[in-house]
């Protein structure tokens, strides 16, 4: 393989690495703002963001965590004749059938996008009391999908790899 | 384009495109899109992306990370070990004694998690190599286990009845305690089913010996009797906060994965090791769910939206000249069928929305058909060719653990669980009892 | 000839758009005969009622029934839909003001700008709180979480309310999961219908606007599309549900109050609600101050109640 795709595959990677593995600890914000949530509500003064912000922080923590579990495989398929391929079968399934993924991701960037545009234009807010902008949740997906999307075209890469044999 | 010849479209090439082994949420996500921008119209492209937005609201979602933190915790913490060895110590001396352990094992699990993982993870690292060493049948094995942890959908806290609640919008407090009573029904006949193979085969399910009876002191049974304490205390400081209306459902979730972590650092079991790998798997699990999720969702209103959804209500209310039982039981079979074959939660998210407005178009009451519904999902955990539960043993399992093993092992408790959606659908009492009993319905 | 397919979503569920939407959309269906026919969709079916207006100016979806400030549609006028705090008294205010004191004009140009048509508004009913404790002075309502229109809610909080906002179709499980302890959307015909009744048994008499504003849209290039006789016909059969509802919720109000079994009625005495009245004379101020639009519109609301207050009985009491 050209090694302009061992460094890309490497960055990339790595990037994703590491947004996942920030992705992975908000799970504990979502914890601290909801019991945050029954203690104001213990003490009759419920707080007027909590649900809201909880929702914005699970929507961030799985989509900033999804590239990261495809970099895992984790991600659920049906195999009953693709777990009987050989390695290189199955790279030879997934250059294919990768581009149906990418595709859908593409699609999904694309509708994200052009949320996020008009979210900035019109300073779209969450239509609730407290109102907070939409942007920056919309910034995040968006930014998600479009690092599903480099993930998958690393997972693309190591197929092509795997079918001619190299190591990447 | 007839509305049909769309629904038949696709869901045919839905299930195309899951054989291909592609991620289940890709292969939904790529018809879902496709058929948008396809047959839409202008602005069909949006369809997906909405999705992301509607999911952001349904705020019991919440619960999802939480409810499968809380079984990873405890299946990495081995939190359920000294439960199994209390099951153990007081079941063994029986034939089969260890394989009702496990069942019984897998409902304390059950009301400490929300989904069949945990269960399955439980199982597989504690109750698996004990069973193994004992000489009890593969085929019993594998079956309890699977079979077993499946009840962590239907006895409460349930994941799948969180997704139930918000698409036939009722409440789950309602769905959960509907789910108690069939959960513990299909426990005792897993339980009877065990105990009578085994009385016809003991070599299936050796019991214990009798010099390894002899070892165990009163005095140790009974101090084991204390293990059963942590499932009753992580169960009452959730549930209780939430049925008395003290927290809401999202907050007591919290505090029902706070509560396995506190029980795993009481025991000087909460290490990096542990915290680490409960975060990370947590974090994969959710992602898995969440995709699929999204991915149905679009499917669903695409599928809705090319009026599709409701060439199939046609056809049920219409076409068939049916009566609402016989329905009702066709509904139950093409799900069974289809849980053969599809996702799990895809199919929950797609099929749950078109079958659930048949349902109260037909006058059913909808937390029994959540029960139903339900129970129809564990089957689907179990079914071959494709089932979560299937997979996670394999996964999880030694090799000698083959496919065909884990296939043919379900079989049985397969029949038993269709015997308990039958006794189900027959007595409605049995799911709609407690929840009347306890919110005055 | 082909016929032209519409989709139109409302923010009503099922149980309720089988009164506010659905009689309407049938007769167009039938009426047009094969030449038009528009499928009906409920809250949050295809795209969330949050994202409803966008997914209305991208031609996702043709044509919508709702306030403004639910589905957050980003004109000047926003804030004046659903409920605008103690601006109404009856229903009849609504087709009063858009006829016939220019509200109208000033909708169809507020949403031309953003590539929608303004078909017509049209009143619903009352915005009564309908809670699980009985509220019988201000300081019941502290630290509530209620269920409520935004613009409703930000009114509201300086009293101590909290409002929370969850879908449409989520309100009765949210007020049995302990997620809410009340809801102030409706007056009591859509508590009943919709089975709020059951998991809120008070109902405070007092209410915060006299009557919804709610309209109907479409995408402006659909509109365009359709011929003037099936356009008209739209309008028709449009205003044709904007009369149902009158009756419908009128009638409703009434009976339900004195013959509804499920919510017992509380009443905050006038005396102390009058804080409240005032505090909507200021925040109309602050609303009017926003921009210019705003201020015609509050304008326009001002002198409608002053003539209304100055004719006396039957149009305001005391
Ligand atoms: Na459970
Ligand atoms: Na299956």
């Amino acid at each position: 393989m050209p090694g302009w795709t061992k460094t890309y595959v490497r960055w990339i990677e790595a990037l994703n690495y590491r947004v996942g593995r920030f992705a992975m600890y908000l799970l504990y914000a979502m914890m601290a703002i909801l019991l945050w949530s029954s203690v104001t509500k213990f003490i009759h003064i419920p707080a007027l963001w909590t649900l809201e912000m909880a929702q914005f922080t699970l929507v961030a923590y799985y989509m900033l965590g999804a590239p990261y579990s495809l970099q895992l495989g984790t991600n659920v398929r049906m195999d009953l004749l693709y777990s009987r391929f050989s390695p290189k079968g199955q790279a030879i399934w997934d250059v294919f059938t990768i581009f149906a993924l990418m595709f859908y991701l593409g699609v999904m960037l694309y509708g994200a996008v052009d949320s996020t545009a008009y979210a900035i234009e019109f300073n779209e807010r969450n239509p609730t009391a407290w109102r907070p902008p939409l942007w920056p949740i919309k910034v995040i997906i968006s930014v998600s999908f479009l690092l599903m999307l480099l993930q998958a075209s690393v997972h693309l890469i190591r197929d092509i790899a795997v079918i001619r044999g190299e190591e990447i | 384009m007839d509305y049909n010849l769309i629904a038949l479209l696709m869901f045919s090439t839905m299930l195309l495109m899951m054989l291909t082994g592609q991620r289940v949420f890709g292969a939904i996500g790529f018809v879902a899109v496709v058929a948008a921008m396809a047959l839409w119209g202008p602005g069909g492209t949006d369809m997906g992306f909405s999705a992301v937005m509607k999911l952001m609201k349904w705020t019991p979602l919440l619960t999802l990370p939480m409810f499968v933190y809380m079984g990873y915790v405890m299946s990495e913490s081995r939190l359920a070990e000294d439960l199994y060895r209390m099951f153990h110590v007081w079941f063994g001396p029986m034939p089969g004694g260890l394989a009702i352990g496990t069942i019984l094992l897998m409902v304390m699990i059950s009301v400490m998690n929300g989904l069949s993982v945990a269960g399955m993870a439980i199982g597989a690292t504690i109750a698996l190599p004990e069973l193994l060493r004992r000489n009890y049948d593969k085929l019993m094995i594998s079956g309890v286990i699977q079979a077993g942890s499946s009840l962590g959908i239907l006895i409460p806290p349930s994941v799948v009845l969180v997704l139930f609640s918000l698409i036939a919008r009722q409440p789950v407090s309602e769905l959960w305690l509907a789910g108690a009573v069939p959960g513990l029904l299909m426990a005792v006949l897993f339980i009877a089913y065990i105990t009578i193979r085994c009385r016809l085969n003991p070599a299936l399910a050796p019991a214990m010996s009798a010099a390894e009876r002899a070892q165990i002191t009163w005095p140790e049974k009974l101090r084991l009797l204390r293990a059963g304490l942590l499932p009753i205390f992580i169960f009452a400081a959730m549930m209780v906060p939430f049925l008395n209306g003290w927290a809401s459902l999202t907050e007591a979730s919290v505090i029902g994965a706070l509560s396995a972590v506190l029980a795993a650092v009481v025991k000087r079991r909460f290490t990096w090791a542990v915290f680490e790998t409960a975060t990370r798997n947590t974090l994969a699990i959710t992602v898995m769910f969440m995709l699929i999720i999204t991915a149905a969702l679009s499917f669903g209103a695409v599928f809705d939206g090319l009026g599709a959804g409701r060439a199939i209500e046609n056809f049920f209310l219409k076409d068939l000249g049916l009566g609402p039982w016989q329905i009702l039981i066709l509904m139950q079979l093409s799900f069974l069928v289809m849980g053969m074959f599809l996702d799990d939660t895809a199919m929950l998210v797609i099929v749950a929305p078109v079958y659930v407005s048949l349902a109260r178009a037909l006058g059913f009451d909808m937390i029994w058909y959540g029960v139903l519904y339900t129970i129809t999902c564990q089957i689907a955990y179990l079914t071959p060719p494709f089932g979560y539960n299937l997979f996670l043993m394999k996964a999880m399992a030694p090799p000698e653990f083959t496919l065909p093993v884990i296939y043919r092992s379900v079989f049985p408790f397969v029949l038993v669980m269709v015997l308990t959606l039958i006794l189900v659908m027959v007595f409605p009492q049995l799911a709609l009892w407690l929840p009347q009993t306890v919110l005055g319905r | 000839q082909e016929t032209i397919k519409w989709r139109m979503q409302t923010y009503a569920g099922p149980a309720l758009a089988e009164h506010v939407v659905k009689p309407a959309i049938d007769a167009f269906n039938t009426i047009a005969n094969g030449q038009m026919e528009i499928e009906l969709f409920y809250a949050d079916q295809l795209v969330p009622t949050s994202e409803l207006f966008r997914a209305m100016q991208n031609g996702t979806i043709d044509a919508v029934q709702s306030d403004d400030d639910s589905m957050a549609s980003p004109t000047e006028v926003t804030v004046f839909g659903g409920y605008f705090p103690l601006g109404l008294r009856y229903s009849l205010d609504v087709p009063a003001l858009f006829n016939e004191w220019g509200l109208n004009e000033i909708w169809g140009e507020e949403y031309a700008k953003v590539g929608v048509k303004h078909i017509s508004a049209g009143s619903w009913d009352p915005c009564h709180f309908a809670m699980k404790e009985p509220v019988n002075s201000l300081a019941d309502l502290q630290g509530k979480r209620v269920f409520t229109f935004p613009t409703a809610g930000r009114f509201l909080a300086q009293f101590g309310v909290v409002p929370v906002t969850v879908p449409w179709e989520d309100v009765e499980v949210a007020m049995q999961t302990g997620e809410l302890d009340g809801i102030a959307w409706s007056g009591i015909t859509e508590d009943y219908t919709v089975g709020w009744s059951k998991v809120a048994p008070y109902f405070l008499t007092n209410n915060i606007s006299g009557a919804w504003i709610g309209h109907f849209f479409a995408n402006m290039e659909r509109w365009d599309a359709v011929p003037p006789h099936l356009q008209e016909l739209l309008k028709v059969c449009f205003e044709q549900s904007h009369y149902y509802r009158q009756h419908w919720y009128w009638a409703g109000e009434a009976k339900l109050r004195v013959e509804g079994t499920d919510m017992q009625l509380t009443t905050i005495p006038d005396a102390e609600w009058a804080q409240v009245e005032a505090a909507a004379a200021t925040f109309w101020d602050e609303i009017a101050a926003e921009s210019e639009t705003k201020a015609k519109v509050v304008e326009i609301i001002k002198k409608y109640n002053d003539t209304m207050t100055k004719a006396g009985r039957p149009y305001r009491y005391g």
